[in-house]
């Protein structure tokens, strides 16, 4: 080969990357940071993926699960992350009250995913009977609805003992402790496999007027301002995926499981029937899927300054936008 | 013996000095071309700085005067000029018998495989044959000085240092390997400075005995051996012998006490 | 039969053994599943799934290999560097024992940030717990010849090179492989540990996502997994050391 060929083949080398099939051109990568491990309750995004809504609305997206050892606001808001499902309203408080350049573009669950569960048999009947006994519970937020929900009984923090729950619901099926917290899709499967769903008495936060939506949708402020398009198109794909899983529950539980062939087949099944119902509940029933309850949101950030757990008000405007979910037709977000 | 007129190695007021500690004092030898000169003296007399020196490992201090060949040096131009050997046989464990023999010779950039063959065809002479591929931790302790002997042979220079090579070695197999050395080195014919605790074998090897004073290390006695060769093991007991072993023995003895009395501070 | 057959065949024994007395046990003794479940119902739960214990196999034995070779040749290399420049090391080991100290937990949150999820991250955080007892094992190996030794070689007129190669390098090799078979645990713990910072296969995800659902035998297979990997990557660091150093500790 000679010197001009050879430059020749360079130049055709490297203008390669620029000759794509027309529809691609304009394909982005991005990624998106879910809050915990692969599991059923993240199976709209799993769906929307291997269907390839993502890739239709521009978007080559990798799907990062979370674990015990990220903080998915740390990540989106570094930039290692483009999109993530964070932990709720509450995290998306802190990260804001933190200074982190987060904005919220969605919540998944309109509803508390937390429940506090006693036994039926015990001496626990009422809420105020919590008074002298022993919860464990999370410390990263799960504690603040208890708290919530006990002062509805006026039970102060010194009337009962709140201590950190472990991996493990095993305590409580050991009856070393008197009530346990459980999502509504993960641990109370555990806790209705070991104890039976009839041995069990469960406290709905939100039957006591307490709502702390959660799982939500976060992208960098610098992602909301500079590409609104990009944040559009994910969350349209995201909903359609959804919709998919919600009219058909098994193709959902498939596709997590594809990814994540080990897992128990009727405890995803269970979550995800859990999880459908917290998505489909409150304001999402009239404005659609990830709808941002803006009054719930303001009560919940009222209730969170209130505990001081914010010191100073946050401008929830800024920390809450829904103009990308406004930008899709109504009916094109209805579950 | 008329004396011929260039002396292979010359040391003349040669010090060292590590710190407090003087190590050697003046000490002066003239070794001559295929002589074998033994060197004895109380133990930390000084002989190993001695023989460093001669290496090339340890300069002297300034003033003495070191000649190698007719020509004045420093020590570190020694380095590759003698063939040295030290107490312990310093086999490398990763190499068998006959790497290990021609690893000098690999070190100043030989043809290995001529080196092997050559190794090969002296293995009998040291006593090693059909040992040429067995590694040192399978060997006994003569057989490991034998192969570090053969390395010292292996790397031609006319000045062998041998630094109390059979100081290990249990009496019997160390009286064969003093008559085997004699008998090498009768072949052979290479000079050699040989370090000894042992009276015994320093006038049954040595043309010449050289008894060093306690510590700083100078010259306390040169005695010339001027007993036949080959020498058999019957003249240990000869009258020749032991006169001259009583001379070595007297002087060894007086510096021995000298440097027992300092040692405890019994003397003022 | 060769000694070699022999052993594996007693190996497979005792092997054969120990899931027999597992699994008498947990039955003889009504061991409660969620402590310890039957061996057999591990099994089954691989059997179930194979596919996702193999692919998590071999990606996380990829992860552990090219983390070790890495942090080896790092290690040896700095050992080297070190030993020979002790200005440089007076500089630089407090620095890199600092870094030790830096929980891993924390650092693979860091290598999330930087790599992402990708092998290479895994890699990162496995060459990380390696290459610090490689460096300090090597300094230590070559530091460790003896003096006369290295002053023999300098009076057949050796350079400091060869030296180096003839002499030190091999020597501190006995050194060396006591960290290597450190670092072969090591490096595994590291590409597991990597592996809890959101990845979708190998056997740190599996066991993370065992614990986590409370899947008692899933969680057991997944540390069934993690221990033949790590057996049979530190039988694979054993047998090369006796090949190697095949002198023992002789010296």
């Amino acid at each position: 080969m000679n010197r001009r060929h050879l430059l020749a083949a360079t130049g055709a080398a490297a203008a390669t990357p620029f000759i794509r099939p027309a529809g691609a051109q304009t394909l982005v990568r991005a990624s998106l940071r879910l809050k915990w491990l692969t599991q059923a309750q993240f199976a709209g995004f799993y769906v929307a993926h291997q269907k390839g809504y993502y890739r239709e609305t521009g978007i080559d997206l990798t799907i990062n699960p979370g674990g015990p050892n990220l903080l998915t606001e740390n990540l989106v808001a570094s930039g290692a992350d483009t999109f993530g499902l964070s932990g709720g309203t509450d995290s998306v408080f802190a990260a804001r009250e933190r200074s982190l350049p987060i904005v919220c573009a969605g919540v998944m669950h309109q509803q508390t995913p937390f429940v506090f569960v006693a036994r039926a048999d015990g001496p626990i009947r009422t809420l105020a009977d919590f008074r002298g006994k022993t919860i464990t519970t999370w410390f990263t937020g799960a504690n603040f609805v208890l708290l919530g929900m006990l002062a509805q009984a006026g039970l102060n923090r010194g009337d009962f003992t709140m201590q950190p729950q472990q991996v493990s619901v095993q305590p409580f099926v050991d009856r070393q402790i008197d009530v346990v917290t459980a999502t509504r899709y993960n641990e109370f499967f555990t806790l209705m496999s070991r104890v039976g769903r009839e041995n069990l008495r469960v406290f709905v936060p939100d039957d006591h007027g307490i709502t702390f939506p959660r799982d939500t949708v976060i992208v960098s402020e610098q992602t909301a301002r500079d590409r609104p398009q990009m944040v559009q198109g994910f969350l349209r794909a995201t909903i359609r995926g959804w919709r998919d899983v919600l009219a058909d529950n098994k193709a959902g539980v498939d596709a997590v499981m594809s990814v994540a062939p080990t897992l128990n087949r009727p405890h995803q099944e269970f979550m995800l029937v859990e999880a459908g119902k917290l998505m489909v509940a409150g304001g999402a029933a009239r404005n659609g899927l990830f709808w941002i309850d803006r009054p719930v949101i303001q009560a919940a950030h009222d209730f969170f300054r209130q505990h001081e757990v914010i010191k100073t008000p946050l401008d929830l405007a800024a920390a809450f936008n829904s103009s990308f979910l406004e930008a899709l037709p109504v009916a094109d977000r209805m579950a | 013996m008329p004396k011929p007129p260039s002396p292979l190695l010359e040391l003349r007021g040669l010090s060292k000095r590590f710190g407090a500690v003087q190590a050697l004092d003046s000490f002066g030898l003239d070794v001559q071309p295929g002589e074998f000169v033994t060197v004895v003296g109380p133990s930390g007399c000084g002989k190993s700085t001695l023989f460093n020196i001669v290496a090339g490992l340890d300069e002297p201090d300034d003033g003495g005067i070191l000649r190698f060949k007719g020509r004045g040096c420093h020590a570190r131009e020694l380095l590759g000029q003698v063939s040295f050997m030290p107490q312990r046989d310093l086999l490398l464990p990763w190499r068998n018998v006959v790497d290990n023999a021609i690893l000098a010779n690999e070190i100043e950039g030989a043809n290995r495989r001529e080196a092997r063959a050559k190794a090969l065809s002296m293995l009998p002479e040291f006593g090693l044959a059909g040992f040429e591929s067995q590694y040192p931790h399978q060997l006994s302790g003569g057989m490991r000085q034998r192969v570090a002997l053969m390395r010292t042979f292996l790397f031609e220079r006319e000045l062998m240092l041998l630094d109390e090579p059979f100081g290990a070695l249990d009496a019997l197999t160390r009286s064969m390997m003093q008559r085997w050395l004699l008998d090498v080195w009768q072949r052979h014919r290479r000079t050699i400075l040989f370090i000894t605790h042992d009276v015994d074998e320093a006038i049954f090897l040595g043309d010449r005995v050289v008894v060093m004073t306690a510590r700083p290390g100078a010259v306390k006695l040169m005695r010339e051996v001027n007993l036949p060769r080959p020498r058999a093991p019957e003249l240990l007991t000869a009258p020749e012998f032991t006169a001259i072993k009583r001379e070595v023995l007297d002087a060894i003895e007086e510096e021995a006490m000298k440097s027992f009395i300092s040692g405890t501070g019994a003397a003022p | 039969m060769k000694p070699a057959a022999m052993a594996a065949l007693r190996l497979l024994g005792g092997v054969i053994l120990a899931g027999l007395v597992w699994e008498g046990a947990v039955v003889a003794f009504g061991i409660r599943p969620h402590l310890l479940p039957r061996l057999s119902d591990i099994l089954t739960a691989i059997a179930f799934t194979p596919g996702a214990y193999w692919a998590g196999l071999q990606r996380t034995a990829a992860e552990t290999l090219i983390g070790f070779a890495a942090g080896t040749a790092v290690g040896i290399l700095n050992g080297l560097v070190f030993f020979r420049a002790p200005l440089l090391r007076d500089m630089l080991l407090p620095v890199f024992i600092v870094s030790q100290t830096i929980p891993v937990i924390a650092f693979g949150a860091l290598v999330v940030m930087w790599f992402g999820n990708t092998l290479l991250a895994k890699a990162v955080i496995a060459f990380y717990l390696t290459f610090f007892p490689v460096t300090v094992n090597t300094l230590l190996g070559l530091n460790s010849v003896d003096p006369k030794q290295v002053a023999l070689l300098r009076s057949f007129g050796a350079t400091p090179r060869q030296i180096l190669l003839r002499l030190q390098l091999p020597m501190a090799l006995p050194q060396i492989f006591v960290a290597l078979r450190l670092g072969a645990s090591l490096s595994l713990v590291g590409a597991i540990v990597g592996e809890w910072f959101g990845d979708n296969t190998g056997i740190g995800v599996l066991l993370l996502q065992a614990m986590y659902n409370e899947n008692v035998e899933a969680l057991w297979a997944a540390i069934l997994c993690a221990a033949l990997l790590g057996t049979a990557f530190y039988a694979l660091v054993a047998w090369a050391e006796r090949r190697i150093v095949f002198w023992g500790v002789e010296q």
